[in-house]
């Protein structure tokens, strides 16, 4: 994370060859593609959806190569890059042409109720599902901070860097975050079930 | 049930746990994905060059559909006033309110509106209505049988056939009756052309009514005579056959064979008002005058079978003179020259007359009006074609 690495900002994306996009592309990829897929992929829960938002991630880092300061390290920037295109799609599906379309065809509602949980969660214990589950109640920001704080294990003040918030801001959401996610896990350890309770116990 | 307690450290204890998902795409296959989607810049472009192109269509096709339109209303109007002459319908206007007022006692306000309605109404035929048509005149005698009427129409000209042809068909069309004169067409005879001699050959059947009474006569004679000298320059010869036979037998003349046709000249035009009509007939006296003098003097009185004075609304006409096929004239000071339908009639009556006299263009020195309804009198007038614009169907 301390590395940092500057693009040249002399050179514009359009007038680049192809060869040298092709070189920023593998450089990205190597570096950032699975941490920027995984910050997607848990902030929009659908596993396709990712794949497409990735897509619009390089798109963009593309297209702003030449805006990029290097004031901020490369990996925030592409953070909070990400999180901008996961905001555009989520403002995009409640705009007015996803909800009469929802209208019209109710057979892609339902099924667009429920994402489907990938597998790598659901092999995993059951705590880990709920928690999963859970995060689906918290806020868009609520969510990011999570994923940043304790999935990508980013310091706070990073954290702040991604999201361009304050510290304090940080902090206060990732606190209330937890809250929202202490009182869901409350709940549907309340419903479902006992013997779930017999292992954390037994942990 | 007993209530669990989440501690924060517990809770992202979990969140660290949290698998990771993987991406397994192959790298270079999202390289694809992005080039192509990258390459489709301005999604926009597309709709916006087909809303303009459609636009554009829209104002190419818009005046089209409204001349289409617009051509309907004019073939319309020009059906309904059959070679745009308005005259005649005005006339048959005047009629029916004439008719009406006969019944009622006739009010000063539905005259008025009459004259409004005939405002700038021009009479004869004139070069720049012909178009593509031809001119006939057909000569009809009037109710009484007393004056030969020349009516004239534009016809639309058919290749392979010859005028004379088209002449007799058009005939059965003419509405006499219609326009205040009495029914005379179509004859009852069979023209024929021979070109060889110059000369029309007139067959009537044994049976024709052509003989019965002298005016009858007479006025079948003129009529055809007016007829040829109207229409054709070329023949100089009438021949009457009955059936075949040569000769026709009337009852007054006794047989006649032959006569010659005379060109028509030396006339003076007067009005001639049908019953009930306020658009007067520009008809010719049966008398010829030897000069254009002589001709006008006549003009300003009164003639006998209802033909009228066609000057009276005119100031004094002076100082004419004919040079070169064109004639000079100039209105006296008193009474003014009036822009009316009245002076439009009376102009006419002297052009027509002109013609008579060779004249081809008439020149009005110091004219007081420089516009009389639609005549330029600061420029050259060219006589008319032919008298008496009528339609038929």
């Amino acid at each position: 994370m301390s590395e940092t690495f500057y693009i040249n900002k002399s050179t514009n994306i359009n007038e680049r060859g192809g060869e040298l996009m092709d070189s920023v592309f593998d450089e990205l990829y190597q570096k950032y593609h699975h941490d920027v897929f995984q910050f997607l992929f848990y902030l929009v829960r659908n596993k396709e959806q990712a794949e497409d938002l990735v897509q619009e991630v390089y798109i963009r880092v593309f297209k702003a190569h030449h805006r990029f300061q290097g004031k901020s390290s490369e990996k925030t920037w592409l953070f909070s890059i990400a999180r901008n295109v996961a905001i555009d799609y989520f403002r995009k599906q409640k705009g007015w042409k996803n909800r009469l379309l929802e209208k019209f065809d109710m057979s892609a509602n339902q099924v667009k109720d429920e994402d489907p949980i990938p597998e790598e969660i659901t092999v995993q214990n059951e705590e880990i599902t709920w928690i999963y589950k859970c995060l689906e109640f918290c806020t868009v920001d609520q969510r990011s901070v999570i994923i940043l704080r304790y999935l990508q294990d980013l310091s706070i003040s990073e954290t702040a860097k991604v999201l361009g918030w304050t510290e304090s801001k940080v902090k206060t959401t990732q606190h209330r975050s937890l809250k929202v996610l202490k009182k869901h896990m409350e709940m549907s350890y309340e419903k479902e079930g006992l013997n779930s309770e017999k292992v954390r116990v037994e942990r | 049930m007993k209530k669990s307690e989440w501690s924060d450290r517990e809770l992202e204890e979990l969140l660290r746990q949290m698998p990771s998902i993987h991406d397994h795409r192959n790298p270079h296959d999202i390289y694809q994905n992005i080039s192509l989607k990258s390459r489709k810049t301005k999604p926009w472009l597309l709709p916006c060059l087909a809303a303009i192109a459609a636009v554009l269509l829209f104002f190419i096709l818009v005046p089209k559909f409204m001349g289409g339109i617009n051509y309907d209303q004019d073939s319309a109007a020009e059906k309904s006033s059959a070679g745009g002459n308005i005259a005649a319908k005005q006339d048959s206007l005047a009629l029916k309110k004439e008719n009406a007022s006969t019944i009622e006692t006739e009010s000063p306000m539905t005259k008025q509106a009459e004259l409004l309605k005939m405002k700038n109404v021009k009479t004869a035929i004139y070069k720049d209505e012909v178009g593509d048509g031809a001119v006939f005149t057909y000569w009809v005698p009037d109710t009484q049988a007393q004056i030969l009427v020349p009516v004239s129409i534009i016809a639309n000209q058919t290749r392979g056939q010859s005028w004379l042809t088209k002449y007799t068909d058009l005939m059965a069309n003419l509405q006499e009756e219609e326009w205040g004169l009495s029914d005379f067409y179509p004859l009852n005879a069979t023209l024929k052309l021979d070109k060889a001699t110059k000369t029309l050959i007139v067959d009537v059947p044994s049976n024709h009514q052509y003989g019965q009474g002298s005016t009858t006569e007479a006025n079948f004679i003129n009529i055809i005579k007016n007829n040829m000298s109207s229409n054709s320059t070329t023949i100089k010869k009438i021949k009457f056959t009955t059936n075949g036979q040569p000769g026709i037998e009337l009852g007054n003349f006794g047989k006649v064979e032959e006569k010659d046709v005379v060109p028509q000249n030396k006339h003076a035009y007067f009005f001639y008002f049908p019953e009930g009509s306020k658009l007067p007939f520009l008809t010719p006296s049966v008398e010829t005058y030897k000069d254009i003098n002589s001709a006008f003097e006549a003009m300003k009185t009164d003639q006998s079978m209802g033909l009228k004075s066609s000057l009276l609304s005119l100031p004094p006409l002076n100082n004419v003179s004919i040079s070169n096929k064109i004639m000079y004239i100039s209105f006296g000071v008193k009474p003014r020259l009036e822009n009316n339908q009245q002076s439009i009639f009376c102009l006419e009556a002297i052009l027509l007359t002109a013609k008579e006299y060779g004249v081809e263009k008439v020149i009005i020195k110091n004219p007081s009006l420089t516009n009389l309804g639609t005549f330029d009198l600061t420029k050259e007038i060219r006589v008319p074609i032919a008298p008496n614009l009528r339609n038929i169907p």
